[in-house]
């Protein structure tokens, strides 16, 4: 296929959660073995998937998540987010599903491209050496229009 | 003569008592005079005094009523438009029906009997898990369970019946869109099948299977029967694909064979990745584009299935 009609997308991965990251992760995943190009921005919280010190300790969001089967009360409860965290993991290593920080290595292998939000580092007070190896580089989100010019645009 | 004398003075005797009894009935009757006529204007000062105050209180407060009433009338305009307005009036209907079926007698000891019970709520006992389960065998709880499951299937049915009365909009909008899904599918198929095999240059119209040079492949460009697959068909099927293969690429084509025969189901990038002795990177480099479907092609085996 020639250039002119080589599909992309980019895909802005903006929550931290364990369950926000891996549909981010998996499409961009599932876009380049398609053979689509794609482009991962992580901004805001999603700068927790790609931070060297959180990337192996992600939560899974559960107070105020309608789908989750715990009340939102008791959720909220101290802990209750790591429980749901390592069950979910536990679930996904069943499933035979990559950890974050092995996916983020597939991506890589596989020629996805991972960037991070310049102003998201300032404001959590990030530097590129916080970051995992797989991080291309840190950009503004008008460098990522520019990257991504012509793809098609998911956000999460 | 003298009975007539006598007769006389009692008649008159009578005549100056009933005159005394005259002239003080008239002089009572002047001195209320008198008191009235002492009164009257003083009277008549209150009475207007007190029909004014009331007729400025009435007023004053009819005013204040209106002011407020006007106020109110201003306040609905503003917060609602006349859709709502309308609105509200078809909900007065429903309001009125269900204030109608609320207020039948039946319905009204019913609920008589279960406000009776909450006004002494303080009698009723504390009931634990154990105390629910017993109390199950009581029949009147049974039979309020009965109702009030009822009530909850109605409720149920009517959620459901909310959500239905979305559905037509949005029926209609998936009559009008998803051509464009339909159009991309059916564009790409033909492309897929002359990827697949280059021999083959006009596409052929949207079909189960398609034969080229006497072999069969489904629409999504993967051989239809993999059995039917040999060597030298897969270096033909690579060879269209643009990929030239070498003794890694056979490696990887050898177990995705090898897993197909045994699980039934194509490997995906994972599968080969954590299964042989090959990484992401390497994969993506022997079959550039799509490695795990291209894989798949190759060595004669359906589509890989899963995301990973």
């Amino acid at each position: 296929m020639d250039g002119a009609t080589q599909r992309k997308v980019a895909i802005i991965c903006s929550h931290g959660g364990l369950d926000e990251v891996y549909p981010s992760l998996i499409l961009a995943n599932a876009a380049r073995q398609s053979g689509i190009d794609a482009f991962v921005f992580f901004t805001f919280w999603g700068l927790d998937a790609i931070t060297e010190s959180k990337v192996d300790h992600l939560h899974v969001n559960l107070a105020g998540n309608a789908s989750s089967v715990m009340p939102t009360m008791v959720a909220g409860l101290p802990g209750m987010e790591s429980i749901a965290a390592k069950m979910m993991q536990k679930q996904m290593t069943d499933l035979e599903l990559p950890t974050v920080r092995e996916m983020l290595e597939i991506l890589d292998d596989s020629g996805a491209r991972l960037y991070a939000c310049e102003l998201a580092m300032k404001m959590f007070k990030r530097e590129k050496k916080d970051l995992v190896a797989q991080v291309q580089d840190v950009i503004t989100a008008g460098d990522f229009y520019d990257l991504a010019e012509g793809a098609q645009i998911i956000f999460t | 003569m003298s009975a007539i004398d006598s007769t006389q003075d009692t008649v008159l005797a009578r005549l100056a008592s009933i005159e005394a009894g005259v002239a003080s009935m008239l002089e009572r009757q002047r001195r209320q005079d008198e008191m009235l006529d002492e009164l009257r204007p003083m009277m008549s000062v209150a009475m207007r005094s007190v029909t004014q105050r009331l007729d400025e209180f009435e007023r004053k407060g009819h005013a204040e009523f209106l002011r407020e009433l006007s106020a109110v009338g201003q306040r609905v305009l503003e917060s609602y438009s006349a859709d709502d307005v309308r609105q509200f009036g078809d909900a007065i209907i429903g309001i009125l029906d269900t204030v109608r079926a609320m207020t039948q007698p039946e319905v009204l000891s019913v609920l008589g009997e279960a406000a009776g019970t909450l006004a002494h709520a303080e009698k009723a006992e504390a009931l634990g898990l154990v105390g629910m389960v017993r109390a199950s065998g009581n029949t009147d709880v049974q039979r309020g369970m009965g109702v009030l499951m009822e009530l909850l299937k109605k409720v149920g049915q009517g959620a459901s019946a909310a959500r239905r009365s979305g559905a037509p909009v949005k029926r209609l909008e998936a009559r009008i869109s998803p051509r464009a899904t339909a159009g991309a599918l059916a564009s790409t198929a033909p492309k897929s099948r002359a990827a697949a095999c280059g021999t083959m240059k006009a596409a052929a119209p949207a079909a189960e299977v398609v034969s080229i040079d006497g072999v069969a492949f489904t629409p999504d460009g993967h051989l239809a029967d993999p059995s039917a697959w040999t060597r030298p068909l897969g270096e033909r099927l690579a060879a269209t694909l643009g990929v030239q293969l070498t003794e890694a690429h056979w490696k990887v084509l050898e177990f995705a064979r090898k897993d197909w025969e045994a699980t039934g189901s194509a490997p995906n990038i994972r599968r080969i990745t954590t299964s042989i002795d090959v990484t992401t990177k390497e994969l993506y480099a022997l079959f550039p584009k799509a490695p795990g479907r291209t894989v798949a092609k190759i060595a004669g085996i359906p589509k890989p299935a899963g995301c990973l």
